[in-house]
């Protein structure tokens, strides 16, 4: 598994991963990912929709249950991963390079990050 | 911290994920519950059920009191047969589901669900009354294997026990396989053909050893809680706490093809689970696939024609029809049958569902003369 560089974690398992101007991808971590399972379905968002930090924005369903997926910085909804929703498996498979749920363009990502963990911290959080 | 079978340092060891069920601290997978799951459909898997109660009712009433205790014919169970029961209230609620095993003439044994094992044995003492009887909660004994899947009579026999010496389909044996005296029964909950072991602890180890040896040319694979649900769930059976309650008749459950319907004895429910039968009953258990993208799971809405009308009792991703199903129930006023559509109502959306009979999947049951 190769954990992108410079990536920020919440402690509800997101990442937020900066791609190019104010541009972010948003995803569930490796951790998470492999503590779901199986996962099976994912519901993601209508691109162009605008989300809170920590509003509820997509769902993922693992064979034992279903997960809600928070907004780890506010901002806009400028793509969704569709192959996701065909093939959900590839989240299991690369939560990082593949298996990105949305990108967005954050409002103040700067502002919002302060609680976000780097990946180090994140794992020792969790553990 | 729940408690712990004699098998939990292994689980660990081969990497589980452990979760609290029924007080019990199991394996939910090992690897993958959607790997583990196509293991037992395609070759075969092992399952740790030894959470599962054991309680052995002997002396010369013993038939007498299961006749009180559940709506099955106990007194057409021949030696060395098993037969699925319910365990009603007064009112035809359900305590329990359980297996009935004829061990001997007056000797039997009951395998109860795990949750449910202290409830159980206080309802077996309540009903003993007057009756000459002896009934013994053995489950802290016991440890339970269970072995199933399309190669579990080659595993089994590889294991030392010939097919000749296997039991037909829900029948029991006491056999030894190598030092290990047990029971065999051929019966499951995947519905795969299968065994049922139930061991001594001390032998239990020596019998997971000894299986999983004669499994290696067929891939068999430990298999976790988390499997064991969805390959139930294809078959359609039941799962108490979710799919059954004390709130749910045997009628309502769509088990009436398991009540001996001409049963003399008198015995608890029998007045409301008779009347049901013959004028039939508020709710019934319905099987439905999704035909929208959506998962129905436990106590989400079920609705028809826009109108709710039953709730999902047990529901998820199907790995053999790679589609979303689901049992749960609906009110009998809406005359809601096969090919109906209704809906569910998932995260506060309605998404369409068609009911279908049930099993989801057949069964490959052998020697079967029950579905």
């Amino acid at each position: 598994m190769i954990v992108p560089e410079g990536i920020l974690c919440s402690k509800s398992h997101e990442y937020l991963l900066e791609k190019e101007n104010g541009s972010y991808n948003v995803g569930l971590t490796d951790y998470a990912v492999e503590q779901l399972g199986d996962i099976v379905f994912i519901e993601l968002p209508e691109a162009g929709s605008h989300f809170t930090k920590g509003e509820v924005f997509a769902t993922v369903e693992s064979v034992k249950a279903a997960s809600e997926i928070y907004m780890p910085v506010t901002g806009r909804i400028i793509e969704v991963n569709e192959k996701l929703v065909e093939s959900p498996e590839i989240l299991n498979d690369s939560p990082y390079a593949d298996g990105w749920l949305v990108k967005i363009e954050a409002d103040d990502a700067q502002a919002d990050s302060g609680d976000l963990l780097e990946y180090n911290d994140y794992k020792e959080e969790i553990e | 911290m729940g408690k712990r079978t004699v098998f939990y340092q292994k689980h660990l060891e081969l990497g589980a994920k452990i979760v609290e069920f029924g007080g019990w601290d199991m394996p939910v997978q090992y690897t993958s519950i959607i790997a583990e799951h196509k293991s037992v459909r395609n070759s075969a898997g092992l399952f740790d059920v030894s959470h599962m109660g054991q309680v052995f009712v002997s002396g010369e009433n013993s038939l007498d009191f299961l006749q009180k205790i559940v709506p099955q014919d106990i007194s057409k169970l021949a030696v060395n047969k098993a037969v699925y029961c319910q365990l009603p209230d007064v009112n035809g609620g359900l305590i329990d589901d359980l297996i009935i095993y004829r061990l001997e003439d007056n000797d039997y044994l009951i395998i109860v669900n795990a949750s449910n094992i202290q409830k159980d044995y206080s309802w077996f003492l309540v009903n003993k009354a007057d009756f000459k009887v002896t009934i013994e909660n053995k489950s802290d004994e016991y440890s339970m294997l269970a072995l199933q899947g399309p190669d579990a009579c080659k595993i089994l026999e590889k294991a030392g026990l010939n097919t000749d010496e296997q039991p037909e389909f829900f029948n029991i044996v006491m056999k030894q396989i190598k030092h290990i005296p047990l029971f065999v029964s051929r019966t499951g909950y995947t519905g795969e053909d299968g065994f049922e072991f139930i061991v001594k602890n001390e032998y239990a180890m020596d019998l997971w050893n000894i299986l999983f040896e004669a499994g290696g040319e067929y891939h068999l694979k430990p298999i976790g809680l988390g499997a064991r649900d969805s390959l139930r769930l294809e078959a359609a059976l039941m799962l108490y706490g979710n799919d059954l309650n004390e709130k749910t008749t045997p009628v309502e459950a769509g088990l009436k093809w398991s009540v001996s319907v001409n049963k003399a004895e008198d015995y608890n429910g029998k007045n409301i689970i008779t009347e049901q039968i013959k004028n039939g009953c508020p709710k019934k258990l319905i099987g439905f696939i999704m035909t929208e993208r959506a998962i129905p799971r436990h106590e989400y809405a079920i609705y028809y024609n826009n109108e709710p009308a039953g709730v999902v009792t047990s529901g998820g991703y199907s790995p053999t029809l790679d589609k979303n199903i689901g049992m749960g129930y609906v009110d009998t006023k809406y005359n809601i049958s096969l090919d109906s559509e209704i809906q569910i109502m998932v995260r506060n959306k309605l998404y369409k569902a068609k009911v279908v009979k049930r099993p989801f999947v057949h069964k490959n049951y052998k020697n079967s003369n029950q579905t």
